[in-house]
């Protein structure tokens, strides 16, 4: 049993028969060919499979995918404007941020809602916040930095009335 | 914070921050690993695996899964071999006792019959639907128990080399070494102290699980697609095997998400998913799901009896080592390990006279392979502690007994157990114990156990190493040389074709700086490709920490060639410059161009492009060159780390309040990817220290987590320093054997961290506990023994 739904991906809409009991992740991955969102443990654990839903970070693994129906779903593919990098994206390169890159397209989008509810945040609050994101190769520390100089350049855009 | 005294002016690649090349690919999700391969067709596998820790079939039916569609092999359908599923150990002295599928499971998890279906779902009802007899053994889960006479028989029949030998007791392998004359020293020595530890059983936690796609080919061959660490011993052992020539066995090289050791092994996995491709004449892939990874792979547990002898100026005397390993259902790496851990102790301190006793013990649980480090953090954790002791019994501060004993510049060095030694060229550790010392405030640091309030903090020093590769002078029983392809395009761009992997550490950037630096040209033209077994010439493995030390000189060598060919190609073009050794290249970065001139005439040029161009359309050939490298050293780069920790004696847990992470790696190539390594390093470490572990169900034989990492907990960003707690310092050194003067680093990163750990909650409460992980129970139980809470 199951039903088409549409819903925006990245800007742009689709729409796709899914199973009731489908996995947006699954969905994602197999059946459009989203890879960014990954499997790391299935059962809510790691945070490699985050995909913003109507800007929220969700974890896909647990998300129906019958749930995003009328909504809109960003993941790490979708951040680039007219390909440039999105500034998170930007700041994880330039702090050395990545290692494997497994866990990476979770901490980015969790890293956009964490700016964008708080635009100056301490190093506390980075932390709280990105605690359900796993990564077995950082040690996190260039992760909090590359979320930090995101927040200081987008500091500087913003004082300069820039859209970012 | 990042501090660090880089000697390394006057390059302009290597030591610069530059971004890395697969960057864009990680942080846009474009980047494909293993996980993300679907192939057309494709068929969907999955494993049946044994529920009990050891037992035998006595009978399996496979019918309802056929009828159900799926295509199903047992260990009926598989090649009656027994191999070691890692090829890294010369084939003389490695010990098979792996078979694809088994009628007889060792440990829970072992993979006894498989299938490969239209559908995830359709495979997983498929396996369900096979229905087995089993009898059952009473599980070993403990190697002291294994080894008693009349245990049930985990192996029998294995093979060394391609001699079959018989186990006994349960026995896998031993090793036994002394020198001089232990019981002598100890009679002489003015202070002995003899400790037993017991390390965990940690698992990888590598973010991507295994997976394998695999696709037959129409002449009979293979395609595949895996998380592995060594491509090329992957298509060897494939072609072992199932007899399948190397030339029709084609592994690709992709990136994978973090591994640690976990796939320089060549993943069951990878076999079963081939044998079912075979069997379907379909491509199939089979991907790991995490609770299912548990069940695959940990690190070696250990238990040490350590006894170590000095006189009253700080003189070390003696040092012997029991090492009992607990290496689970199989080898993988057993023997070698043996002499590694061997090898390490008698790397950490001039003992003078050495007593060792190593043996290698089957049980019935995951089988133990290599894990960052390969039975060095482990090692170094025991004698860091106790050299600690020493330092108190001796009242000789901690850092000068280590100055006065450590094996160091002018030291024979052992890079991979008796077989691989070389001599140290190269050595940071006064200048990074000095530094370190000053950044932590180490002579400030508290008195043990003086301190009364609920929160107490001590400092405390762990000192080790890891070795740069397993080369040496002579062959040895490890395999260990590289090889890539370099070659200059039609325009100047520069294609660097390696089977090396790089895991996310950074090596092959290193590589790509390395090259540009040696050439001449810009780092934008080199260009990493992604090859695979059939286009790359070998290179045994990324581990060791060999990736930029042995990798990068291979790089080098190749870069060397190829300007060689450019240079007489430029004299041919430049008219009536002499020859090659009058020419230079230097990077334009305004033309992007690498520029070959003569030095003082600024007209008399030619840029790399126009020379790759010309030796196109005159018809003079490629310029390309392939390389084959062997190291003759395994130099050790030295890790220091000075750890402040905070001990609530309420709750009994830890904070690590501020960490000094010091290096000698000689050159830094990559200076935030290789802080990086010191960050994560630090961050498995302090798991290794305080937290992480797999007991097993005594009765049922199961992980008490069954798998899920609800219960196997890693460091999160919360549990871990803050950014300007951790200082990053690098020593001034430089390698004479290395490329541009560089050692390795990922594993000397994580060594020293366990027991720099441990000395300082010492330091803070002046309790030693000698069994890891150092969990908060154990802290409170210890502290209210000795009425210190
Ligand atoms: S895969 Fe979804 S949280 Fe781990
Ligand atoms: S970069 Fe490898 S898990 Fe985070």
């Amino acid at each position: 049993m199951g039903k088409i739904i549409r819903f925006r991906l990245n800007g742009r809409p689709v729409s796709i028969y899914v199973e009731n009991n489908e996995l947006l992740l699954n969905v994602l991955r197999e059946k459009l060919g989203v890879m960014s969102p990954k499997y790391g443990c299935g059962i809510g654990e790691c945070g490699a499979c985050t995909v913003l839903l109507d800007g929220e970070p969700v974890l896909s693994c647990l998300t129906l995918a019958v749930e995003v129906d009328g909504k809109d779903v960003v993941t790490a593919e979708g951040l680039a404007k007219d390909s440039e990098l999105d500034v998170v994206q930007r700041a994880f390169i330039e702090e050395g941020a990545i290692q494997c890159g497994y866990c990476i397209p979770g901490f980015i989008l969790v890293a956009k809602k964490l700016l964008e509810e708080n635009p100056e945040p301490d190093e506390d609050f980075i932390r709280e916040y990105i605690r359900g994101n796993l990564c077995r190769c950082t040690g996190y520390v260039n992760i909090v930095r590359a979320i930090k100089r995101a927040a200081e350049e987008l500091k500087f855009h913003v004082g300069k009335n820039k859209q970012v | 914070m990042a501090s660090s005294s880089l000697k390394q002016e006057g390059f302009r690649y290597i030591g610069k921050r530059t971004p890395r090349k697969d960057g864009v690919a990680k942080v846009s999700g474009q980047m494909r690993y293993t996980y993300d391969i679907y192939l057309p067709g494709m068929l969907y596998g999955r494993i049946l695996k044994s529920p009990y820790p050891h037992a035998k079939i006595k009978n399996i039916d496979v019918s309802e899964a056929e009828k159900m569609g799926a295509v199903v092999i047992t260990f009926k359908d598989v090649p009656k071999k027994k191999f070691n599923i890692r090829l890294v150990s010369a084939d003389r002295v490695n010990y098979k006792d792996w078979e694809v599928l088994t009628d007889h499971p060792k440990y829970v998890g072992d993979y006894v019959a498989a299938v490969a279906a239209e559908t995830e779902e359709l495979a997983q009802k498929a396996v369900e639907a096979i229905k087995i007899e089993w009898e059952v053994f009473e599980p070993l889960l403990d190697p002291f128990e294994s080894m008693k006479d009349g245990r049930p028989k985990i192996h029998n029949k294995i093979l060394f080399g391609s001699k079959e030998i018989t186990v006994k007791n349960n026995v896998a392998c031993r090793l036994d070494y002394s020198e001089g004359d232990v019981e002598k020293a100890f009679k002489e020595a003015d202070v002995v102290i003899e400790r037993t530890f017991k390390t965990n059983r940690r698992y990888h936690m590598q973010l991507e699980p295994k997976v394998t796609v695999a696709k037959p080919e129409p002449d009979g061959g293979i395609t595949v697609w895996t998380t592995t660490q060594t491509i090329h011993n992957t298509r060897i052992l494939i072609s072992q095997v199932f007899d399948i020539p190397m030339s029709k066995v084609n592994v690709k090289k992709l990136p994978i998400g973090g591994s640690f050791g976990s796939s320089i092994q060549t993943n069951l996995v990878t076999l079963v998913a081939v044998a079912l491709a075979l069997k379907a004449g379909r491509p199939v892939k089979i991907a790991l799901s995490r609770e299912e990874d548990m069940y695959e792979h940990s690190s070696y547990q250990m238990y040490f009896r350590l006894k170590v002898a000095a006189r009253k100026d700080g003189t070390i005397l003696a040092g012997e080592l029991e090492n009992t390993m607990d290496i689970g259902g199989h080898q993988i790496q057993a023997y070698p390990l043996l002499g590694c851990l061997l090898g390490w102790f008698v790397s950490l301190y001039k003992w003078k006279n050495i007593k060792y006793k190593g043996i290698a013990v089957y049980t019935n649980k995951v089988p133990a392979c290599a894990f960052r480090g390969y039975g060095n953090p482990q090692i170094t954790w025991a004698v860091e502690s106790v050299i600690d002791e020493l330092a108190e019994a001796l009242g000789i501060d901690p850092i000068e007994l280590r100055l006065k004993n450590y094996v160091g510049r002018g030291d024979l060095f052992w890079g991979q157990g008796p077989t691989v030694k070389s001599v140290v060229k190269s050595d940071g550790v006064p200048e990074l114990l000095k530094k370190g010392a000053e950044l932590i405030g180490w002579y400030n640091r508290p008195q043990p156990g003086e301190q009364k309030g609920r929160f107490r903090r001590g400092i405390g020093l762990g000192r080790g190493f890891h070795t740069s590769g397993a080369g040496g002078r002579i062959s040895g029983e490890v395999i260990d040389f590289t090889g890539c392809i370099l070659k200059i395009n039609e325009d100047g761009s520069v294609d660097y074709i390696t089977a090396l992997q790089d895991h996310g550490g950074g090596s092959l950037d290193a590589h790509a700086k390395i090259i540009a630096e040696e050439l001449g040209v810009p780092l934008e033209k080199i260009n990493i490709i992604w090859a695979d077994t059939q286009t790359t010439v070998y290179d045994v493995c990324t581990h060791a920490s060999r990736g930029t030390y042995v990798g990068g000189e291979a790089a080098r060598r190749a870069a060397r060639e190829v300007k060689k060919k450019l240079l007489e190609y430029a004299v041919r073009l430049l008219g009536d410059v002499v020859n090659p050794e009058a020419l230079n290249i230097k990077p334009d970065e305004e033309l992007g161009q690498g520029v070959i001139y003569v030095e003082g005439m600024p007209d008399k040029k030619i840029t790399v492009g126009e020379v790759a161009r010309e030796a196109w359309q005159r018809n003079w050939g490629s310029v390309a060159a392939v390389v084959s490298y062997r190291a003759t050293n395994s130099p050790p780069a030295y890790t220091v780390y000075f750890v402040e920790v905070e001990v609530d004696t309420e709750t009994g847990r830890l904070r690590p309040v501020r960490v000094v992470a010091g290096a000698d790696v000689g050159t830094v190539i990559n200076p935030d990817l290789a802080a990086g390594q010191l960050h994560g390093g630090f961050a498995q470490g302090w798991g290794m220290a305080v937290l992480e572990d797999t007991p097993y169900d005594p009765e049922t034989g199961e992980l008490m987590c069954r798998g899920f990492i609800t219960d196997y907990k890693i460091m999160t960003a919360q549990d871990l320093p803050k950014v300007d707690d951790f200082t990053v310092i690098f020593a001034s050194t430089h390698e004479p054997t290395g490329p541009f003067g560089a050692k390795g680093l990922g594993e000397a990163a994580l060594n020293p961290v366990a027991g720099a750990v441990a000395n300082a909650i010492y330091n803070a409460i002046g309790v030693r506990l000698y069994e890891l992980p150092i969990t908060p129970e154990k802290i409170l139980k210890a502290l209210k023994e000795r009425g210190l809470k």
